[in-house]
């Protein structure tokens, strides 16, 4: 998914970039289902007891950790994609198939940026907050 | 064009009036005016917020003035894509991420264990039923509409309600907490400086919701156990005549099928516990002032006080009536 | 995307030669007048059956500022009552009423709606098409929008209105006599459904309906923003239609969802109602970034800076804002960890909302900005907002929310972000897009005037009700006692906002004021780059005289021989040849053409289906409940009669001439489809509301020391079971049908969706069997499990009718082995009722017994 898209392969070009367009929102993706987990587990661990909340704090933070690097996999990618070292290029305005698919990889990337940080910011009660209190 | 005006003279007509505000601002229902540790806690976040957000606000705003209408020729492209990453992911990082450990570390301490005493409120509509629960005592003291905490000691609330949400809140003594029904929450709330405050509900509870006032007075700690002690008692004896015909009246209107006066047969549980009624500051939670005239008032015609008030009205009785009953209840000390 | 895209080279991008061939004189005027007929606007009382974007989304803003201008009206009132203590200009009750209707009304009679509004109008002259995919469909969540709107906001002129507030929060809501409660959850429920069908109609509009060539990195902003709050309206909506649903539930048949004393919990109100609640806030707010995002290039003379972050923000604040649900909950007790999480991805959305502001900051740096009206807004805008957004911040932090919550510093917050966030850049949008609207210029001096007079009332009602807040005055109070420090400061606002209301006065004014007499506006008075401005004055109703290939992200500005080209018809779909209205459907990331659409014309059918679906939601209000069932049916028969006349009919011919040596189908089925990707994007939103209610039976199990409650009754096992194999095998008969068609096995497909729709009814009668025993009146548990059942059920009666007109276009030749887009579209239904059977089958079948 790196290389250039091979520009008169249509069907080859279609399938990478529709990847692409779904592709910018895993990131964000990552961060909902963390934050899903991280509500939906404190929940049963506060009001039924079980898991015993210590428990079920040790498992988010590992949670956290694996989201974390989800994440950094995914930057890791779409910075590749968007190859702004290769290229020069930090924006991506005209009408051609290598301007939308280093488009697309950029999109991801900030995207991947802001979605550590919410994992991080989401994961700092779980370092502050003891307990269900 | 002389509507440019019109800002600066709205401007200035705002501060005086904020002004004016500030020095009226003592009122005993302000958060900003705390007589407790977790209100002192949340006014001192509160002004460290306000300082940030004035300094924020200053920035961004200027620098839009400063781009539009001062220097509005072309400037340097880098520039500008430093700004997007140093103002719109550096800055908001560093800022709200301090901010943010801050208030996760005193998020917990709205429910901190108490010092002994239990205080349990539930939510009527409009009026709160309160009973405490002292360290020890499988009985409760029963009162309404009226909250004492002894001073420097941390009391826990527990709070529920009868019939819809309401919620918990003395702004001078800390934050807020909803009252359901079927269901408890906890607060626990540690008052340091002796005198009155007033609370308010704060979620929307129905019709009258505006008029569910409650009075809170902190004491110190021994006046604090004298008060509970008396209040413990059943209810006066009515020493004048006046007095002892108002609670003829109270028995032939039939206000013990919702009142209760310890001591008395009435034990209804309807309405407030009158037991030491004429003893609160207040009458029918924070709506009028105690006093003769108040009761009689509100015997009349409670719903023209609080409309939709589930108490009937008694506009049959004679004043000489409503003031025997009134100077029975208000004996009630 | 299969055959199309394997025939020989199409002769696109179109070559330079190809464009600059000059189209001649005759042909011109012969395709103008063909194009002007086949547009033309319906004369006299027929104007009312009009369909195109461009009147439904003229009638849609109109409507929408009436309602506002309604909820403003109540708001003045609520101000006057609360201008002194102890005032008795009106009652509490009243007043309840009014602060009700006005959260209310604000909310789902002018935001979203607006939003839609303006979207709907602009959006194909942005994206260069010539209407909207589906403009039935606009018409009919139009007049779904008038009669819902209309109903709901006049219950105040009859003292009826829901009264519990805007959140309806139970049990309050739930106990209320009278119909006011059953008004709000039926009125808005219909509006709602129309919301909906607008989000579906924009998503399909920005994924399929953009100029060839406009690939996703060249989309203007504004396109990018509907695609993401059309998406949110799609998870958002969704989960109040189910907490209406169970309300409703509640309300008429004594099912107990919200009731403690039988199992419910009011908790799940508040938490279906805020997570509808709060991504709302900013499918509110997102438009009006766009509409900021259209002007400030266009003032600045440059192309915005950091389009990719800009396509971040809206993004990632899409998915944060799904995660603030709780901060409208901070004090309800919930554990101090759970807070923690909403509190930390409050402040979370802080940094892409942030972004946006400074990508507008860095745009303006280095463009060279010339001052105008719009800009004076915008201006406003950014003040307003930026005060009401480091509230928020402060806010989200949980303790001082424990302080402020429910006091007028919320009220203040509110409207600084609403005002900030919305009013001030649509009135910005207003100035600037009205050339465009109304083909006239608005009174700069009268603009000036109304800014000056809304920009300084706001801060005198509003900011002073901050200091009101921490002085303890709770919101919803309909008076206050003297002595508390509150008297000044409540006074101060009200005049405050009486100045307000004159600003608006003379906006309005200026809008709505008649302009016979004024001189056209200039073509593109902005001197802006985006499409469009390339817009026709005097006024055409075709959209786009030509459907231009875009190469840049402002063609105006960056293809300088595109404008004339358009007008000369020298690009897409110059002609009319059938005297059909058309428009071109591309693919999804590139914009390459794929289809030549036929667009639905002016038809009363819209309006018939709105009035009978209306009745539906009106007459249970009223406990008229077989007249409800009536209007139910005629609409569902209007609904079919529309399709069936209207869609997916088989084109005379197969292919035709799109312009520029190209030749595009005019019919596909599948993902080529539009229709296609409205039962995909629908059927989303649908399985959102689906997966609500199955959030509420986790939650009664969460919630509950013991749920289901020993002893309970539950569903009988084998029913659920045959009903689960039975809604199985009608959905693997459907996709056998759609297969044996395709493979012209047209006898096979026809047996196999005649015993599908018997599978399905055997399906729907064993789950009604299954439950039949409980009684939902008597704990949450039945009612929860009935409730999932009934869902099935309804849909699976839903996709019974969809098998047989699958049938019946087979049978009448509407439905071909090649023309399936019926049974494609039905396939892509059943392919989400059999999944979410199976779900509802496992929870009330096997869930219980394991829990």
């Amino acid at each position: 998914m790196t290389q250039e898209p091979h520009p008169h392969s249509d069907k080859h070009e279609f399938r990478a970039e529709a990847l692409s367009l779904w592709r910018i929102t895993f990131a964000p993706a990552t961060w909902a289902l963390h934050f899903v987990l991280c509500y939906a587990l404190v929940s049963l661990s506060c009001i039924h007891g079980t898991p015993p909340v210590a428990i079920t704090r040790s498992a988010l933070i590992l949670a956290t950790l694996a989201a974390l690097a989800v994440i950094a996999l995914l930057g890791w990618r779409s910075y590749r994609h968007w190859a702004p070292g290769r290229t020069g290029r930090l924006t991506h305005p005209y009408g051609t198939p290598e301007h939308r698919h280093h488009f697309l990889g950029h999109a991801a990337f900030l995207l991947a940026i802001i979605s550590a940080i919410g994992v991080v910011f989401v994961a700092l009660p779980l370092l502050v907050i003891g307990g269900c209190q | 064009m002389t509507d440019r005006g019109n800002l600066p003279r709205g401007r200035a007509a705002f501060w005086l009036v904020v002004s004016l505000a500030l020095a009226a601002c003592d009122g005993d229902q302000s958060a900003l005016d705390p007589a407790g540790e977790d209100a002192s806690v949340l006014a001192l976040l509160f002004w460290v917020m306000v300082a940030g957000a004035v300094v924020l606000f200053l920035m961004m705003n200027g620098l839009f003035f400063y781009f539009t209408r001062v220097k509005v020729r072309s400037q340097s492209r880098a520039v500008a894509r430093w700004l997007i990453v140093g103002g719109g992911i550096v800055l908001p990082v560093t800022v709200l991420g301090a901010l943010l450990t801050w208030g996760l570390t005193i998020l917990p301490d709205h429910r901190q264990a108490g010092d002994g005493l239990r205080i349990r409120v539930t939510g009527e509509q409009w009026w709160w039923r309160v009973e405490y629960w002292p360290e020890g005592s499988d009985t409760p003291i029963v009162s309404a509409n009226e909250l004492r905490f002894p001073a420097g000691r941390r009391t826990e609330l527990i709070l529920s309600s009868a019939h819809v949400i309401h919620s918990f809140w003395i702004p001078a003594l800390g934050g807020k907490m909803d009252m359901f029904p079927g269901r408890e929450t906890r607060l626990s709330l540690r008052p340091t400086e002796p005198g009155r405050y007033r609370g308010q509900c704060a979620e929307f509870c129905g019709t009258s919701h505006a008029w569910m006032a409650i009075e809170a007075q902190v004491m110190p700690p021994e006046a604090f156990a004298a008060w509970l002690g008396t209040e413990a008692r059943s209810a006066n004896l009515p020493a004048t005549a006046a007095a002892q015909a108002g609670m003829a009246l109270f028995n032939r209107e039939g206000c013990g099928a919702c009142h209760a006066i310890r001591g008395t047969p009435h034990v209804g549980r309807v309405g407030p516990d009158l037991t030491h009624v004429g003893g609160r500051a207040t009458l029918a939670a924070g709506r009028l002032p105690m006093s003769i005239e108040a009761l009689q008032a509100w015997i009349v015609q409670p719903d023209r006080l609080k409309p939709g008030a589930l108490m009937p009205a008694y506009p049959h009785l004679t004043r000489a009536e409503t003031l025997q009953l009134a100077t029975y209840l208000r004996g009630l000390e | 995307m299969t055959e199309h895209e394997n025939r020989s080279p199409l002769p696109f991008p179109p070559s330079e030669q190809a464009l600059a061939e000059p189209v001649p004189e005759d042909l011109r005027a012969a395709q103008v007048a063909r194009l002007r007929s086949a547009w033309a606007r319906p004369k006299g009382w027929r104007y009312w059956s009009s369909v195109n974007s461009s009147q439904v989304g003229k009638w849609y803003c109109l409507t929408a500022l009436f309602f506002m201008l309604c909820a403003g009206v109540m708001a003045l009132i609520i101000r006057l009552q609360l201008a002194v203590p102890e005032n008795d200009l009106i009652s509490a009750d009243r007043f309840n009423q009014l602060f009700t209707m006005h959260g209310s009304a604000m909310m789902f009679l002018f935001a979203v709606p607006m939003f839609e509004a303006i979207s709907l109008f602009l959006l194909p002259a942005l994206l260069g098409a010539r209407d909207m995919s589906f403009p039935r469909l606009s018409a009919f969540g139009y007049w779904c929008f008038l009669i819902g709107g209309v109903f709901v906001l006049s219950s105040i002129l009859f003292d009826v209105a829901p009264r519990a507030g805007w959140f309806m929060y139970p049990p309050l809501a739930t106990q209320d006599e009278g119909p006011g409660s059953d008004i709000w959850l039926l009125g808005l429920s219909f509006i709602e459904i129309a919301s909906l069908a607008a989000a579906v109609e924009l998503i399909v509009g920005v994924l399929k309906c953009r100029a060839p060539g406009m690939r996703v990195n060249l989309m203007p902003l504004y396109a990018w923003y509907v695609l993401v709050v059309g998406g949110m309206i799609l998870f958002a909506f969704p989960p109040l239609i189910a907490g209406d649903l169970l309300f409703e539930l509640e309300r008429s048949l004594d099912w107990p969802f919200f009731d403690p004393t039988r199992g419910g919990d009011p908790m799940l109100w508040q938490h279906l109602f805020w997570i509808f609640g709060h991504p709302e806030v900013y499918i509110v707010f997102l438009p009006s970034i766009a509409i900021t995002a259209m002007v400030i290039p266009t003032v600045a003379r440059r192309p915005i800076v950091g389009y990719s972050w800009i396509v971040l923000s809206a993004v990632g604040v899409g998915f944060l804002s799904f995660g603030l649900w709780v901060h409208h909950m901070f004090t309800t007790g919930l554990p101090s960890l759970s807070l923690g999480f909403f509190s930390a991805a409050s402040e979370a959305v802080v940094i892409p909302t942030g972004i946006q502001l400074f990508a507008f900051l860095a745009t303006l740096m280095v463009g060279r900005v010339t001052m105008s009206l719009p800009l004076l807004w915008i201006t406003g805008a950014l003040a307003v907002f930026t005060l009401g957004g480091l509230t928020g911040v402060m806010l989200a932090i949980a303790p001082f929310d424990f302080q402020v919550h429910d006091t007028y510093f919320i009220v203040a917050h509110l409207h600084y972000t609403l005002f900030g966030g919305m009013i001030f850049p649509v009135i910005a949008g207003v100035y600037y897009f009205f050339p465009f609207f109304r083909k006239r210029m608005l009174s700069p001096r009268l603009g000036r005037w109304a800014f000056w007079l809304i920009f300084s009332g706001f801060n005198l009602c509003f900011l002073p009700m901050h200091l009101t807040g921490l002085l303890g005055m709770p919101r919803r109070v309909y008076t206050y006692s003297s002595g508390l420090g509150w008297e000044a400061l409540n006074l101060t606002s009200t005049v405050g906002a009486f100045v307000i209301a004159a600003g608006f006065a003379v906006f309005v004014w200026d809008l709505l004021r008649p302009r016979r007499n004024q001189p056209d506006a200039p073509r593109n008075p902005w001197n802006a780059g985006t499409l469009e401005w390339a817009h026709d004055i005097p006024v055409e109703d075709w959209g786009v005289r030509s459907i231009p290939y875009v190469t840049s992200r402002y063609p105006l500005w960056q293809q300088p021989k595109l404008l004339q080209r358009m007008d000369q018809g020298r690009y897409y779909l110059p002609d009319s040849d059938e005297g059909a209205r058309e428009t071109l459907v591309t693919s999804v990331i590139d914009a390459k053409p794929v289809l030549i659409q036929r667009l639905t014309g002016p038809s009363w059918i819209p309006l018939v289906a709105a009035i009978f679906t209306g009745g539906c939601f009106i007459f249970p209000t009223f406990g008229l409940y077989w007249p409800a069932i009536l209007c139910g049916l005629l609409a569902g028969g209007a609904i079919l009669i529309w399709l069936w006349t209207a869609t997916a009919r088989p084109p005379r011919q197969a292919e035709k001439d799109a312009g520029l040596g190209l030749s595009l189908p005019t019919y596909a089925s599948g993902p080529d489809s539009v229709g296609w990707w409205a039962i995909w994007i629908t059927m989303l939103g649908d399985a959102t509301a689906f997966s609500s209610i199955l959030f509420g039976f986790f939650f009664y199990w969460t919630a509950q020391a013991q749920f289901p409650p020993p002893g309970a009754a539950h569903a009988d096992g084998v029913a659920v079971a045959v009903a689960a194999l039975a809604l199985i095998a009608s959905w693997a008969l459907v996709v056998l049908a759609r297969r044996t068609n395709r493979l012209q096995r047209v006898g096979r497909a026809r047996a196999a969706l005649i015993t599908s729709t018997l599978c399905a009814g055997t399906g729907a009668l064993a789950l009604a069997l299954a439950v039949w025993p409980l009684d939902p009146t008597a704990h949450v548990y039945p009612a929860i499990v009935c409730t999932i059942a009934l869902w099935i059920g309804v849909h699976t009666v839903l996709g019974m009718v969809m098998q047989l007109y699958c049938l019946a276009g087979s049978l009448t030749g509407k439905l071909t082995p090649h023309h399936d887009a019926d049974l494609g579209n039905v396939t892509l239904f059943w392919n989400f009722l059999a999944l979410s059977s199976l779900a509802a089958c496992a929870v009330i079948g096997i869930a219980p017994r394991l829990l």
